[in-house]
């Protein structure tokens, strides 16, 4: 429970708030690599702001606020010239670092291009996403995920979804949600509609625990017939803050990402990778993308996958959940630990320190800690019950990714029998995070049930 | 993305004021640490959350940079544990 101020606070994304100032530290993905390839020019909104986002015929991309400093009229109707784009309204165009390079109507009159410079953010590619900073200079590097560099086959789920993006990441922070909403809730769902739940979903939690470290937090469950030995304990895997949480297992990573697009609109998008140990590269000329159902045709939501059911308890908590009104358990202690991250965060900006997970040095990849063996249900089993319960089901690529991993299986097999180690994509690790016989930062201890 | 012209039908009661819970509300604002037991500024952050009968708030000081749970007792403090 908190206050109705902080509670605003909390989930402002708007320029010139405390949060809104944090969340422009980052880089977000607002394009598919493949649209500014099919159309050169997107309007983007991004934490509450409109922007024109654009690809030159050479392949560089610029961002700049959506309204001309001419007249206001949208430069996401604008026209791709050179490395530039201009107003579709009076011809004013700008570079890729918001300078007004020509004002067709106007005498030659540099001090007036000068004037009128737009706030350029900037703009990279990285695994068929377009990223974009638009906080203030220096812009931190784009931090290079193990996901998005690593050999493996991706796909890219996504839905816009009518919620503030901070309900959200309190999902992530809380592990006790999966066994009632993707366990017992599921297999409701399923004896009515006449399918079988993952079994493995509803293992129940017999302790949790939650690490804060350079990225954000890592989060720890230990699940009936289970012990601190096994993945989901001694590795675990990440909320990586402000906006994302890393998820896998089975020879699946995947990327849980959210955009704030606004107050109460977050880009919810699923990147992921098919790397199972094994695994015989497949081409990939573009990176597909698939939209994921929200609701239904009479206005209900969708609830016989995964994503769909989470979608469903962050949306009817409300677009800004009231929590003055909550009522956390002991259970709940992810969610106030996260609360206290995201203010420690606020102070460190107001205090002009970079915030946590942004980074400033070159690098090749950042491994993310992230179990493995998911749920100790095994690797195909997790891969099959992912594919075929979870968001994937809706991807356009399907077939090839139940081929990567039954493939992927049978390789494994033939090298054991040749004595041959088997190809195993680098990325993640699954290796403890946390020493044998320690207690986690934030640890509830064994859970009696 | 295909969204309902208003509030899905299949209930969303967090998106209105919940007024079952005013008191609780009320007692939030009334009770919350408001100093730092260590520097004696300003809290950051107290949120505020149950364990059976106890209420207690997980807090966070934005000054000195103490974090700890303060738990409400009423009039009466916790004594020892029994001895068995």
């Amino acid at each position: 429970m908190l206050t109705a101020e902080q509670n605003e606070e909390l989930t402002a994304v708007e320029a010139g708030t405390p949060m809104g100032e944090v969340l422009r530290r980052y880089w977000y993905p607002v394009a598919f690599t493949r649209e500014l390839e099919e159309f050169p020019v997107k309007r983007v909104e991004l934490l509450g702001d409109f922007f024109a986002l654009w690809r030159s015929p050479s392949g560089r991309y610029g961002i700049i606020p959506e309204p001309c400093p001419h007249r206001k009229a949208s430069m996401a109707y604008g026209v791709v010239e050179g490395d530039g784009l201009r107003c579709p309204y009076h011809g004013w165009k700008f570079d890729v670092d918001g300078a007004c390079t020509d004002q067709p109507a106007e005498k030659d009159n540099t001090n007036f291009q000068e004037r009128v410079r737009a706030t350029a953010g900037k703009v990279e590619e990285l695994g068929g996403l377009v990223w974009a900073y638009v906080g203030p200079d220096p812009a931190p590097l784009l931090p290079r995920f193990d996901v998005y560099v690593m050999d493996g086959f991706r796909d890219i789920g996504w839905a816009d979804i009518p919620c503030n993006y901070v309900q959200v990441m309190e999902n992530a922070v809380d592990p006790h949600h999966v066994e009632h909403l993707h366990g017992r809730y599921f297999e409701f769902i399923g004896r009515h509609e006449g399918f079988t739940a993952p079994a493995s979903f509803g293992k129940k939690h017999q302790r949790i625990g939650f690490d804060a470290f350079q990225w954000g937090i890592i989060k720890r469950r230990v699940l009936a017939g289970a012990s601190e030995d096994n993945d989901d304990w001694k590795v675990g895997h990440p909320l990586v803050f402000p906006y994302n949480m890393r998820v896998g297992g089975g020879g699946i990573h995947q990327m849980q990402i959210r955009v704030p697009i606004n107050r109460t609109t977050t880009r919810f998008m699923l990147y992921t990778v098919h790397a199972p140990e094994g695994y015989e590269p497949v081409a990939q000329q573009t990176v597909p993308d698939y939209e994921i159902p929200v609701f239904d045709e009479r206005g209900h939501h969708v609830v016989d996958y995964v994503e769909g059911q989470d979608i469903m308890a962050w949306v009817t908590q409300g677009p800004i959940t009231d929590r003055t009104t909550e009522h956390l358990g002991r259970s709940d202690i992810g969610v106030a630990m996260l609360r206290k991250m995201f203010r420690q965060q606020m102070a460190a900006v107001a205090k002009g320190e970079d915030p946590l997970g942004t980074i400033r040095e070159p690098h090749e990849r950042i491994d993310l800690p992230c179990e493995k063996d998911k749920f100790h249900a095994g690797g195909a089993q997790f891969a099959l019950d992912f594919c075929a319960m979870g968001s994937t089901r809706y991807s356009p690529a399907i077939e090839t990714i139940r081929q990567v991993h039954l493939s992927a299986a049978d390789r494994v097999a033939a090298d054991h029998e040749a004595g041959r180690t088997s190809f195993l994509p680098a990325g993640g690790i699954g290796t403890a995070t946390l020493a044998p016989d320690t207690s986690a930062q934030v640890d509830s201890g064994r859970i009696p049930r | 993305m295909t969204r309902p012209p208003s509030t899905p039908p299949d209930g969303s009661a967090g998106a209105r004021i919940d007024r079952r819970f005013a008191a609780d509300v009320e007692a939030h604002r009334r009770d919350a640490p408001r100093f730092c037991p260590a520097c004696a500024r300003d809290l950051g952050l107290a949120t505020e959350f149950w364990e059976g009968d106890e209420r207690r708030f997980y807090c966070w000081c934005a000054t000195c940079g103490w974090t700890g749970e303060i738990t409400t007792t009423g009039e009466t403090a916790r004594g020892h544990e029994p001895q068995d």
